[in-house]
């Protein structure tokens, strides 16, 4: 059974500012390669089984990291970053973990917290989520589950917002991805316990090329969303 | 087939770069060349020569490269690969690299192919020195001409030694990415390759790097944690997706620097250290 | 991030915000001592609300030290207006993107709002206050009282005299209501005393002020009921 964190983590309410984070899909849509529903599937396929596994991953391992004598926080950090090849994404996770990061101190207060924002002051999302999860003493499925369905509900919603399209067609797409979601967490999770320069690596380069495109049309024309 | 190569190059005591060891088995072979023109650099310039039809399954090739300091070395492929299938094992390709102090490597395959029933991996691994310079290219192709894509995982993973300081207590990594082809819904999506077929990524660890990066329609260019750069740019064909790359490639500071410094002089400048290291003796 | 990045920065217009920032804050958490005021000002499209941050930004510069979080620039227009129309360098002004919910970002989650506020913080270390304007929202939009300290509503004859009338949280709850454009009330028909007189109704003994940037570009009155928080608000931390 999911540990309350996990589920208040994984809550669109929750204030973490992820509600300004379309993980792509703001400038995917610019662009007309998602217009309404089936597209919007193909999308969100390619980011979970991408980015939604790397950060699956490293929320699994934050997860038992949280719970290992000697968490290696700041390999894990600069795996992650090697793993996110585009500055504006690294940002965009960063930036999400600043702002979950304010509201776990209130919740979860911990010396883990403390000592993931002494590898980095702005701890990645999903070190944070998991390291949350494995606080409140949750496990890595939990913490992989949380960071992979968080991989597409997010830019989901932006696509319902964008778009104006029907959120229970949307919500049922995200709900059909369930054997995937299923695929990436065992992925993520059985990598859990490796080092953390073998955990997985999933490249996306359309992924890449939109948020740093984001970025060019967040300075020459503003965009509704962070990334 | 089992392949184990070995090349390694130096600057020798007169400041030019010569093959240390070469060491090639079939199915890969390793051709030295001379002033092979275009290259920058008069450094030495090896082709890779598939000998026999690689990579074929079951095939298992390593390379290892070793640039000795301030040397520099072109390693380019003739033509294309065309991963094939075999009998339902897997072609791997290993390729490791260390570069050492103000050593220079150009690693610039020509395009894999993978076909349809192949099943290839590669993994390039490449471990720089601080002042050291790296320019990787992968090419990859979904399948033959109106073929469905085979099964492609190729890993890349650059490491950058610390610099043996005070306060620097282990390697740092700037990049670890794996590319895959053969998942039809990942390729279809338009969060890894929207439909096309051709995938071309080129890592410069090689000067100044921009912060903001660049982007086109089919390309981007990215900065990297700590230092260096990717390079990615998504095509239709082989021939597409190589001028979109080479438009990342010409955002990027260090490496146009590098190209004008080249035009203008025609030669190549020693490193800053080249003249004596610390024990007096000359490059 | 330091006040000489900022200056060079290559932006053309006033999104400096960036809350992608790269580099690692000097701060994990707001500093408490002598922290900015932070005052919110929201309304509904159109009543006026970045037209008073102009004036308020203009006529309380030389008063205090100021800057302002903006949830309003959806086009470089809007951009543009605050960067004519307000006299304050554009490092004083952060946008925040609001993800297309711009009643979320300033009431239920306000991380990014708390980001912008304290990175002009951190890039100012000295501000006595920061205007946070909401986008343009409807009647029950209100801030968070984890983002602002005081919070004004602004509503404007041309939206109908039966605006105070129709109540709502941003009407009756917020620290100060402006009715605003009160010049253009003969022509549209609004009747002010009707709307002052609702208000005073719905609000109880909260405070009104009726006003006109045509007639009185400074905002002198909401200008210095501002002051007045600041220095009440300072007094009671």
């Amino acid at each position: 059974m999911p540990s309350l964190a996990t589920l208040v983590l994984s809550d669109a309410r929750f204030p973490g500012g992820g509600h300004v984070h379309s993980g792509g899909l703001e400038e995917a849509v610019a662009r007309a390669l998602v217009t309404g529903v089936g597209d919007l599937g193909t999308f969100l396929h390619g980011r979970l089984r991408t980015a939604g596994l790397v950060a699956a991953s490293f929320a699994a391992a934050a997860a038992v990291a949280a719970g290992s004598a000697e968490p290696c926080w700041a390999a894990l950090d600069a795996e992650l970053d090697a793993r996110t090849p585009s500055a504006a994404q690294r940002d965009a996770s960063r930036a999400q973990g600043r702002g979950t990061l304010r509201a776990a101190r209130a919740s979860w207060p911990s010396p883990v917290l403390d000592a993931l924002v002494a590898a980095h002051p702005r701890p990645h999302h999903p070190l944070l989520v998991g390291a949350v999860v494995g606080i409140a003493g949750g496990d890595p499925v939990e913490a992989a589950q949380c960071v992979a369905y968080l991989a597409v509900s997010g830019p989901a919603s932006a696509a319902v917002r964008l778009l104006g399209l029907d959120p229970i067609a949307v919500n049922a797409a995200i709900v059909a991805m369930a054997p995937t979601v299923d695929e990436v967490v065992a992925l993520a999770v059985a990598a859990a316990d490796r080092a953390p320069a073998d955990l997985p690596a999933p490249g996306a380069p359309m992924l890449d090329l939109l948020a740093q495109s984001h970025v060019r049309h967040h300075r020459e024309q503003v965009r509704l969303f962070a990334s | 087939m089992r392949a184990r190569a070995v090349l390694a190059v130096e600057r020798d005591t007169g400041g030019r770069c010569v093959v240390r060891e070469l060491r090639s088995e079939s199915p890969l072979s390793l051709v030295p060349r001379r002033g092979v023109a275009g290259a920058l650099d008069t450094g030495v310039t090896v082709h890779l020569v598939g000998s026999a039809t690689t990579p074929l399954a079951g095939d298992d090739v390593e390379l290892d490269v070793r640039v000795g300091p301030g040397a520099a070395l072109v390693l380019t492929g003739v033509a294309a690969a065309v991963a094939l299938p075999g009998a339902g094992r897997a072609s791997t390709l290993t390729v490791r690299v260390e570069l050492d102090d103000g050593a220079c490597l150009q690693y610039l395959p020509e395009p894999t192919v993978v076909t349809s029933r192949a099943d290839h991996r590669t993994l390039l691994h490449a471990t720089l020195h601080p002042t050291a310079r790296l320019r990787a290219r992968e090419v990859l192709v979904g399948g033959r001409s109106g073929e469905p894509s085979g099964r492609y995982a190729g890993t890349t993973r650059v490491v950058e030694r610390a610099r043996p300081a005070p306060g620097t207590t282990s390697d740092r990594v700037l990049l670890h990415q794996t590319q895959e082809l053969g998942d039809a819904g990942l390729a279809a999506s338009s969060a890894y390759l929207g439909g096309r077929r051709v995938l071309a990524t080129e890592v410069l660890v090689w000067g100044d790097d921009s912060a903001d990066g660049a982007v086109g329609d089919d390309w981007s260019l990215t900065s990297l944690r700590g230092r260096g750069s990717l390079a990615t740019a998504v095509g239709h064909d082989a021939v597409g997706a190589q001028r979109a790359l080479a438009e990342a490639v010409a955002a990027h500071p260090g490496w146009t620097s590098t190209v004008l410094a080249g035009a203008e002089r025609a030669r190549p400048a020693p490193p800053p250290h080249a003249a004596a290291d610390e024990s007096g003796r000359r490059w | 991030m330091r006040p000489e990045d900022h200056v060079g920065h290559g932006h053309g217009h006033l999104v400096t915000f960036d809350p992608t920032e790269t580099e690692p804050d000097h701060h994990d958490t707001p500093p408490t001592h002598g922290r900015a005021v932070r005052i919110g000002i929201g309304g509904p499209v159109g009543s006026g609300k970045t037209a008073l941050v102009a004036a308020l930004a203009r006529s309380l510069a030389d008063r205090v030290r100021l800057a302002v979080v903006t949830n309003d620039i959806y086009t470089t227009e809007d951009a543009d207006f605050l960067r004519r129309n307000a006299v304050l360098p554009p490092d004083r002004v952060e946008a925040v993107q609001t993800g297309c919910c711009p009643h979320t970002a300033i009431r239920d989650d306000i991380t990014a709002n708390l980001d912008a506020v304290e990175t002009l913080e951190e890039r100012f270390g000295d501000l006595d206050l920061v205007l946070v304007e909401s986008g343009g929202d409807n009647l029950t939009a209100v801030f968070s009282r984890g983002l602002v300290d005081r919070q004004i509503f602004v509503v404007d004859v041309a939206g109908g005299d039966k605006v105070p009338r129709k109540g709502g949280p941003g009407v009756t709850t917020a620290d100060l209501l402006v009715i605003n454009k009160i010049d253009l009330a003969a022509l549209v028909g609004a009747d002010l005393g009707v709307m002052t007189s609702d208000a005073h109704r719905m609000r109880g003994e909260l405070p009104v002020i009726a006003q006109s940037l045509v007639h009185d570009p400074g905002a002198t009155d909401v200008g210095e009921w501002v002051l007045a928080q600041v220095g009440a608000v300072r007094a009671a931390a």
